[in-house]
Parts: structure tokens; C-alpha cells; sequence
């Protein structure tokens, strides 16, 4: 596969080695970045002169927010192939370091998120030294274990509120400014979890994790140090997403177990990256995008209603069957992928 | 000491009512390698048949397994072969079960909160409330019935699977799919009725949950967490270590709740997951399993 993968880069075999270096993007597709982040860039500031558009700014941070919890997913369930259905757990702990600071001794979450961001990282280091002794269904059933096993803590532990969870104060800005430092915040953990994925991607450590994700006692022969690789990534896909709870739950002002520490939101990072393509850097964007778009096209069309959650499933069902490889990968294997997405 | 006896009795009855909810989910996994994260999902559906059909017809829940299992079992033969057959033989086979009844298990969940909302249901039959007596220790009609019905079902599972042919035929391919389709077992067909038969016994287990645990349709989601645990601590796959897991963590949970608080019922189960998966991580009597 990674043969395959370099030919269709039309890179020669035996010059696989260089792409373990950050291989240099076309100048078109630095071009087409730079004129999206200047524009994600600007976008909350034309309010003064454009006048109210809440709406939007929120539905790009939400967005964004996707974007950061996807990629770092992708970066286990997509590139080493082990599927984690208890990354929301990140999320909860990401939201609690930040707001009990908040709640009982008034320190900034956007100070704390990125201690969030490691301490999610640092339970997934542990998490990752128990689950990942174990390989397929097993590991992915010790993750739904994880996530139950920390709903239930928050839930029952009143220091955090039990399961009414900790209200938060407001940020102490005017009315108008409320929502920009929570896009800005979620603008850097989508960058940020991009870069992570795009060097992660194009590293040894990368190449190991898919050698992993092809044949694990193989990848072991051939000298990957397979265990160190996989907690590695466990951990890296894990401080994306609690930086990005600490923020929600800030914007949210409110905490509660039920809403962060719930498979429905790691049902949705599986879905996104599985229907934008795994495996792939461009893969949990588009995804990420997709499914925003689809959810707030179904709130509208139906209320707010479970409709939504029966697409997805269908959705889900119909790309796993279908389209195994997502868009992004359904796309290049037809070499119909704009270059833009391709970032592998 | 009676006090742990009478905690002890309730955890046993409640065990046996687990074994058979994590029964059809082991033997999915061990006849098809299929990770059903959807058999709790098709329990709570059921159990919304059984509760209307209590509600509306006056059918007594325990007695609705009689056209809800068959029901359930042409439901389950249909999923597999409109889904499943389609990814028989696929790379990461395993992964792509967990990944599909996934996406089957939103739907499902999303079809009944659309239908029945979120709130919480439980049927009445009379003898929910009623107990008796066994020497000095209570037993709840309702769980007691429960349990019995169970352990009918589990032994005539058992039956089943030893002495009629087809069961010889799903024991074969348990043991090795390969050699069992070599002598002449039709695995395919093999396969679907034992994923039939699993969601029949999801049927009888929605029978079950339709009175004795307050359902609603999210609520699947804690009792596949649950389920799983179970079925890894008894080993994948083995219908033995299904029971003999059940039966255990149906008194330690029951001590725990008796013990430090009814919340933290759970935990024993997700604790055990753990603990097992760093002791022995092919389960109690489980075989080695690999994706």
C-alpha cells in the first residue's frame, strides 16, 4: 500500500524514505490555504460594519471544532487502525480541567485549555497502556468501557457537580464579542490538529502507525516499536479534543457529564471520518464539514428531531458498504482528487 | 451475614437475567465474528413491542416472547443477509461488524426516539410489585420469574446447539469457519440463523427489560457498554464464560449497589473489563482472539 501510495504521488519506490520528510506542498495549494485562513482569519471581525451574523460565526466554530475532534481521531482510528468509540472521553476531561478552576477559584478556561489538552493527553497515555494490550473488537469494546467508567465518576463524584454537572460564569466581554474568542480558540485546535495530522502523516512515527493499521505482526517483525507507537497515538489523538472540551464547556457555560461524557460524540467523529475517508489528512475535514452541514440542513428541514441521527447511521452504513475508502479516499483512488485535498 | 445472603440472592437472580441478554451477543461473536454493538439496541426495541403490546393488547411481557422471538429471528436473519453476507470475506472483518452495527444501532435508536421520544417506559405487569418468601429471604415474583424463564431459554439454547443438526452445524463453524464449510456445514446459512437466533434471544431479553428496567431509547448505549464487559470478561465467544461472567457480576454489582451506593452498580463491570484485559486478555474462557 505505501508503494501505491508513492506511485500515485509519482514518487519512484525507491524514494519512499524521502516521504517520511514533510514533503513541500504546490504552490497552488499553499495558495488556496493561505486565502482560507485569511478569511477564517477576518471572519469574525467585519461585524462592526456587516452587522449581526451570530449565526454563521457559531456555525463555523462548531465546524471548526469537528474538524479538530476528527483529525486527532483519524490520527488512532485512521492511520494505526484502531477504532475508538471513547475519545468523547477526552472531550469531558478536556471540558472539566477547565471549568472546575472556572467554577471554584475563577481561572480563565483559556488559560487552563491547554492544560486540558494534556491532561486529556495523559489519560490517554494511561487508558492506552491498559486498552491497547488488547487488538480489534476487544480494544474497541475497552473503550466504550472507558467512556461509561468516566460517566459514571463525573456522575457520582460531587465535587464536579455529580450529574447536574457545574454552571459557569459568562465571558467578561462585551455582548458583541461574546462568540470571537471561542472561533479563535477553535481556529487553533483545527490548525493545530491539521498540522498534528499532517506531520504525524508524513513521519516514520506515521509510517509505523499504518504498517500497524496493515499487519500488526508484521509491522512488529519488520522492527516497528509497535507498542510505543500505538500509545503514542492514543495520547497525540487525545489533546486535540480535550483542548477543544475545555472551550466548549466555556462556551457553553455549563458542564455536565451526560452531554460531554456521551458516545453520541465520538459516534460522530467515527462518522465523520469514515465518510470524508480514513487514513488520509483532507479525510476527517471534509467529513467534518459534511456531517455540519447535513445536521444543520436536518435541524432546519425537521427540528429539532432524531431524524438526524437516523441519516447518520444510514449514512454511516451506506459509506462502510459502498465506499469503504470515504470520499477523499473513493475520490483519489479514481484519481479525481482535486489537489488541494491532497495532502498525503 | 443474611443481609449478604439476601443481596447475594438478588444478584443472583439478576445475573441470570444478564446471562441471556449477553448471550445472543456471544454467540454472534462466536459463530460470525460479528461484535453486535447493536444487540442492545435491538433488546430495547423489543422491549417497546412488549410494552405496548402489555399497554394496549394486555399481553402479559413474559408471555409477548411468543411472537416477539420469531419476529426478532426473521428480523435477524434479514439484517444478515441484506448486510453482512455483502462484507463476508472483506479485510478487517471484525472492524467493519463493529463499524456497521455501529451505524445500524444510531439508526435504530434514532427510529425509536422519533416514534416513542425519549421518555422513560416500564410495563406493570401485577407481579412487578409482588415477593415471596424462601426461608427468611425475600424474592421479588417478578425478577424470580424473570431468571427462570432465562435459564429455560439458556438450556434450550443449549440443547439446541448439542443435539439438533443445525446445531452441530453452528458449533462446527464456532470451532473453525474453514474446516466446517470443508466437511460440508453451509456456513452461510449457519451464519444467518445464528444471527436470527441472536436477535430472537434480544427479543426475550426486550421482554424481560420491558418491566424490570425503565427503558428509553438511548438507554441501549449503557446496556451494550455493560453487555460487552461481560461477554469479555467470560472470553469472547464462549457461551459458558456469557453465563459464568453474568452470574458473577450480577452479585458483585448487587454488593456493590447494597455497599457503597446504587450508581456505582456499573463500575463493577467496567473494573472487571480492566482488570481482566491486564490479567488474562482472552477472557475467562475465551479463545485467543486477533482482528
Amino acid at each position: 500500500m505505501i508503494e501505491d501510495r508513492a506511485a500515485a504521488d509519482g514518487l519512484e519506490p525507491d524514494v519512499v524514505e524521502a516521504d517520511t520528510a514533510p514533503k513541500k506542498p504546490a504552490p497552488y495549494r499553499l495558495l488556496v490555504v493561505a486565502i482560507l485562513l485569511l478569511t477564517l482569519l477576518l471572519l469574525p471581525l467585519g461585524r462592526p460594519v456587516l452587522g449581526s451574523y451570530n449565526y454563521i460565526i457559531l456555525l463555523v466554530t462548531n465546524t471548526l471544532m469537528w474538524v479538530a475532534m476528527a483529525s486527532s481521531w483519524n490520527i488512532l482510528g485512521g492511520y494505526a487502525g484502531y477504532i475508538s468509540l471513547g475519545h468523547a472521553v477526552f472531550l469531558g476531561i478536556g471540558g472539566y480541567v477547565a471549568a472546575v478552576p472556572l467554577f471554584y477559584y475563577d481561572v480563565s478556561p483559556f488559560l487552563t485549555a491547554v492544560v486540558g489538552g494534556l491532561v486529556a493527553m495523559a489519560v490517554g497515555l494511561v487508558a492506552g497502556l491498559i486498552t491497547l494490550r488488547t487488538r480489534g473488537p476487544a480494544f474497541i469494546i475497552s473503550t466504550i468501557a472507558l467512556l461509561f467508567m468516566f460517566l459514571l465518576i463525573f456522575e457520582q463524584i460531587d465535587y464536579f457537580g455529580g450529574t447536574a454537572g457545574l454552571s459557569l460564569p459568562i465571558v467578561p466581554l462585551p455582548r458583541d464579542w461574546l462568540k470571537a474568542p471561542f472561533y479563535y480558540a477553535m481556529l487553533i485546535a483545527a490548525v493545530g490538529s491539521i498540522l498534528l495530522s499532517y506531520r504525524v502523516a508524513h513521519s516514520k512515527f506515521g509510517l509505523g502507525l499504518r504498517a500497524i493499521a496493515e499487519d500488526e505482526t508484521k509491522a512488529e517483525v519488520a522492527g516497528v516499536p509497535t507498542r510505543f507507537y500505538k500509545i503514542l497515538a492514543f495520547a497525540l489523538s487525545a489533546f486535540w479534543v480535550g483542548f477543544v472540551g475545555a472551550m466548549w464547556g466555556y462556551s457553553l457555560s455549563f458542564v455536565r457529564p451526560t452531554l460531554f461524557f456521551t458516545i453520541a460524540i465520538s459516534a460522530q467523529m467515527v462518522l465523520m471520518v469514515i465518510i470524508g475517508g480514513r487514513g488520509s489528512v483532507a479525510g476527517p475535514v471534509v467529513g467534518a464539514i459534511l456531517i455540519m452541514t447535513i445536521n444543520e440542513f436536518s435541524l432546519i428541514q425537521f427540528g429539532a428531531s432524531e431524524i438526524n441521527i437516523v441519516i447518520a447511521g444510514a449514512l454511516l452504513v451506506t459509506v462502510l458498504l459502498f465506499f469503504p475508502l470515504g470520499i477523499v479516499g473513493t475520490l483519489r483512488s479514481r484519481s479525481w482528487l482535486p489537489a488541494f485535498l491532497d495532502w498525503d | 451475614m443474611t443481609e449478604y445472603l439476601q443481596v447475594a440472592i438478588f444478584g443472583l437472580l439478576l445475573g441470570g437475567v444478564y446471562a441471556l441478554f449477553a448471550s445472543g451477543l456471544t454467540l454472534a461473536f462466536g459463530v460470525m465474528r460479528i461484535v453486535n454493538l447493536a444487540h442492545a439496541v435491538f433488546i430495547v426495541a423489543s422491549a417497546y413491542i412488549a410494552f405496548f403490546a402489555f399497554e394496549h393488547l394486555g399481553i402479559d411481557p413474559l408471555l409477548s416472547i411468543v411472537f416477539i422471538m420469531p419476529l426478532m429471528f426473521v428480523f435477524g436473519v434479514g439484517v444478515y443477509m441484506a448486510l453482512f453476507s455483502r462484507i463476508e470475506g472483506s479485510a478487517r472483518y471484525v472492524e467493519m461488524t463493529v463499524l456497521l452495527t455501529f451505524g445500524i444501532a444510531i439508526m435504530i435508536e434514532g427510529l425509536l426516539g422519533w416514534r416513542f421520544t425519549g421518555i422513560f417506559r416500564q410495563a406493570a405487569p401485577g407481579y412487578l410489585t409482588e415477593a415471596f418468601f424462601i426461608g427468611d429471604f425475600l424474592v421479588p415474583t417478578g425478577q424470580f420469574y424473570a431468571a427462570m424463564l432465562s435459564l429455560v431459554l439458556l438450556i434450550g439454547l443449549w440443547a439446541f446447539l448439542r443435539f439438533t443438526r443445525t446445531g452441530y452445524g453452528i458449533r462446527a463453524t464456532m470451532q473453525n469457519r474453514a474446516a466446517a464449510q470443508l466437511v460440508g456445514v453451509n456456513v452461510r446459512r449457519v451464519s444467518a440463523i445464528s444471527f436470527g437466533i441472536s436477535a430472537a434471544l434480544a427479543g426475550a431479553s426486550g421482554a424481560m427489560m420491558s418491566y424490570l428496567f425503565p427503558f428509553f431509547p438511548f438507554r441501549h448505549w449503557q446496556w451494550i457498554a455493560l453487555l460487552l464487559a461481560l461477554v469479555v470478561l467470560g472470553g469472547m465467544g464462549s457461551l459458558k464464560g456469557a453465563v459464568v461472567g453474568a452470574l458473577i457480576l450480577g452479585v458483585a454489582s448487587s454488593l456493590v449497589v447494597d455497599q457503597i451506593g446504587p450508581g456505582w452498580g456499573p463500575m463493577v463491570f467496567y473494573a472487571a473489563l480492566f482488570v481482566i484485559l491486564l490479567v488474562r486478555p482472552r477472557g475467562l474462557f475465551g479463545k485467543e482472539v486477533t482482528a
